[in-house]
């Protein structure tokens, strides 16, 4: 009994030990004393050359400044945050500015991947209601939010000034519930082609038009499609296939505008004549014409925009994104719209948003909400100009304000908007793409003729399209 | 009182040792099994909690009927990678215990410690090691094959063999913990019966068959049963290797509750599937210990 005792202090004594050497508890962000606007530091001997310092901070008012009177911490989740990477330098950037006008504030960044697992991630976040306030989202994954009340409506926080900035029919997209905006719109994001200018230099072949048809954009990856003298293979196109992107859907959906996941009479539009049309001469390119990879349809993404700077494709099809950070590596590309099929023109993508999470207290919710304003306002992208780290200043696709001013590459991208297709708003699309994906790549691998594959789909495909 | 004191004073030691892991086992494992088995007959939602499905079967069915019946596909294909994957493991572990058994105790030490290298690493690791060796473009599998004038295989993109390929890694990769418990196994035999084989005029490879591998029985049993529980429960490593899916050919059951539960946050579906994975490894593991199990002691 007594050595039972012994071990029970001796218990007793490491426990305590553990809890002592534990992260001392943090406050609770209303309870948290105001905090200092961070200093600005000399660059360290030992920074990073990938990390220049932040530019200079400097109170500057107007929209910048919160008037919510809030003292804490506001978590914000930036969607493909990596601490210095292409998506992260700018977020860090513009908040260092609000939080020289608002020393009271202070915005904690949260990083996660532009995938599945990214998106369960910031999912389980906002159910569980912990640690997260304002969220960067694509539109696609904001119906599921708003269905499950995860967000808050904006409308009551819209200045007059905001309405008659913000692009009616891209604030239009997140009116999903009431007729209520349930995010602030950031910026639009059109899938491109982009076109590695050496690898046509190397091939010798001439820059195809701007104004090219498929034809057009067959023969030029077909000529881009060869044999280096050191027995490297370069394929003439390449793009991401993958559950949680769309970004090679535009160019057979281009085949004609009947072609959409839910057509007019709310029937699932992938399953017509037209539709198998334009799955099959986009399966081509790997079937008949044999311009891309090996591994086309279940390549990587970073496969695909590795591939493509290291010269060994000649062109991809992608987002906005990846247009900054080619241009910070110095690739030689150029941007192209959608070939045109039919004469029809068209891209795909989504809307960028900022949206804010469900918060109780008034304050706070007002800090986060102006703090999205900011974020998303065409005084961000004068903040945050074109330099070092920010190759295409704060703004990495064109802007859903009027105000905001795209520079290059990002300003080829907005002729193609008038033309744009965005994903529709359904709560079940994440399911719809699981159900649509591997009929889509069996396509692609020859498996399986495009009629038949969705015949197989259709059914189901509808009922998931038309849930509310 | 006095009883009870007795009972403390005998057993209390006992219960003081096994109390922190019973614990762990109970709020950890056992808890969240329940739990989860109840959420299975649910709507279950992290902010409006769960609601009985009706009828009260329906997410079972979901289960099997959901994306094209995709389920069914997954259990199919995480038959054939367990068929596969757990024999070679047993027999690729077997022959090299087998192998070092012989050999000094240094060499011995060294080869185990090689052996249990992949045990030490970690899975996403060598997932991504096969992903490289299987890539098509520039992987060494393809050049391995152009150099000995065959044509390139789309590895891991053709949905005739993703399956293949990722369970052909698995089968290639040294299974250490066989090895390790097969060497330890065969230590513990004793040397009379093979002296006594010998002079009966047995050979190397008969006294093998016929004193080693019956009397390591147990080992090949434990062995069984764990391999069969790992490859049953499959995910890192098509989640490294194929991220985005060969069509469905290299789902498997786990990729499926993974999906479910983690990207459509359908929980109920998601513990219905792994109630099912559970009744299938339960079933077969009572047909291994029926087939192999020993009441041979030495």
């Amino acid at each position: 009994m007594k050595r039972l005792t012994i071990l029970l202090v001796l218990l007793a004594l490491v426990t305590l030990g553990v809890l002592a050497c534990a992260p001392a508890p943090t406050p609770a962000p209303t309870a948290a004393p105001p905090t200092k606007a961070p200093e600005v530091k000399p660059p360290s001997a030992t920074a990073t050359p990938t990390q220049p310092p932040l530019p200079p901070r400097t109170a500057k008012g107007g929209i910048r400044k919160s008037t919510s009177g809030y003292k804490g911490t506001l978590n914000l989740w930036v969607l493909g945050y990596t601490p210095g990477n292409a998506f992260a330098n700018p977020f860090d950037n513009a908040i260092a500015q609000f939080m020289a006008d608002n020393p009271d504030i202070k915005v904690e960044i949260t990083g996660y991947p532009p995938n599945d697992e990214g998106f369960t991630k910031l999912t389980t976040a906002l159910q569980s209601g912990q640690g997260i306030d304002l969220l960067r989202l694509p539109s696609d994954r904001l119906p599921q939010y708003v269905r499950d009340d995860l967000v808050e409506p904006i409308d009551a926080y819209l200045t007059d000034a905001d309405k008659a900035d913000i692009l009616p029919n891209v604030l239009e997209v997140t009116r999903l519930k009431d007729g209520k905006a349930y995010a602030w719109p950031l910026w639009v994001v059109p899938m491109g082609i982009y076109v590695n200018k050496d690898v046509f230099a190397e091939a010798n072949v001439p820059l195809p038009p701007k104004n090219w048809t498929w034809e057009q954009f067959v023969d030029a990856a077909k000529k881009t499609t060869f044999k280096r003298p050191n027995g490297e293979q370069v394929y003439g196109f390449s793009g991401f296939v993958d559950p949680g992107v769309i970004n090679t859907w535009g160019l057979w959906m281009i085949e004609d505008p009947s072609v959409r996941p839910i057509g007019k009479d709310g029937t699932f539009g992938f399953n017509s004549p037209a539709a198998y049309k334009g799955l099959q001469r986009f399966a081509d390119l790997a079937l008949v014409h044999k311009v891309t990879p090996p591994d086309f349809g279940a390549q990587k993404d970073s496969d695909v925009k590795g591939g493509f700077q290291n010269k060994q494709f000649a062109m991809i099809v992608d987002a906005t994104g990846p247009a900054a950070a080619f241009k910070g590596a110095n690739v030689n590309f150029e941007i192209y719209p959608h070939p045109t099929v039919n004469g029809n023109r068209l891209t795909v993508g989504a809307v960028g948003l900022i949206a804010v999470a469900k918060i109780k207290d008034s304050v706070k919710r007002q800090a986060a909400m102006d703090l999205a304003r900011y974020l998303t306002s065409g005084e961000v992208q004068e903040d945050v100009p074109p330099g070092s780290n920010v190759p295409t200043g704060f703004y990495l696709a064109p802007g859903a304000r009027k105000s905001v001013k795209v520079v290059d590459p990002l300003d080829k991208f907005i002729p193609m908007l008038p033309d744009m297709w965005v994903t529709p708003l359904v709560p079940e699309w994440a399911k719809f793409t699981r159900l649509f994906h591997p009929e889509y790549q069996n396509i692609l691998f020859g498996k399986i003729k495009p009629e038949e594959a969705m015949k197989k789909i259709a059914p189901e495909a509808e009922k998931l399209l038309q849930s509310k | 009182m006095r009883a009870i004191r007795n009972f403390i004073r005998k057993y209390g030691w006992a219960y003081a040792f096994i109390l922190p892991s019973m614990t762990t086992f109970i709020v950890f494992t056992l808890i969240p099994v329940v739990w989860a088995f109840i959420i299975s007959f649910q709507k279950y939602s992290l902010v409006r909690g769960g609601q009985w499905v009706d009828p009260i079967y329906a997410n079972y069915v979901t289960a099997f009927t959901m994306l094209n019946g995709i389920f069914v596909t997954a259990i199919r294909n995480t038959l054939f990678y367990t068929v596969f994957t757990v024999t070679t493991n047993i027999l690729v572990g077997l022959i090299l215990a087998s192998l070092i058994q012989p050999l000094s105790h240094r060499w011995r030490t060294f080869f185990r410690a090689a052996y249990y290298l992949p045990a030490v690493t970690s899975a996403i690791i060598i997932g991504m090691t096969w992903a490289y060796i299987f890539n098509g473009q520039w992987g060494f599998a393809n050049y391995l094959l152009r150099l000995f004038g065959f044509a390139p295989l789309r590895w891991l993109s053709d949905p005739d063999i993703a399956l293949g390929s990722v369970t052909l890694s698995a089968m290639l990769t040294i299974p250490a913990t066989a090895v390790v418990l097969y060497s330890a196994a065969m230590n513990g035999i004793p040397n009379e019966f093979y002296e006594a084989a010998e002079i009966d005029g047995a050979n190397a490879l008969q006294r093998w068959w016929y004193i080693t591998v019956p009397l390591i029985k147990s080992t090949t049993l434990y062995l069984v049963v764990l391999y069969t529980i790992a490859s049953f429960e499959v995910f890192e490593r098509i989640y490294v290797m194929v991220p985005s899916g060969v069509a469905n050919s290299t789902q498997t059951i786990v990729t499926q509750i993974y999906n479910n539960g983690f990207k459509d946050f359908d929980f109920g579906v998601a513990s219905a599937q792994a109630f099912v994975l559970f009744v299938m490894i339960a079933t077969v593991a009572v047909f291994q210990f029926r087939a192999l199990q020993s009441d041979v002691e030495y």
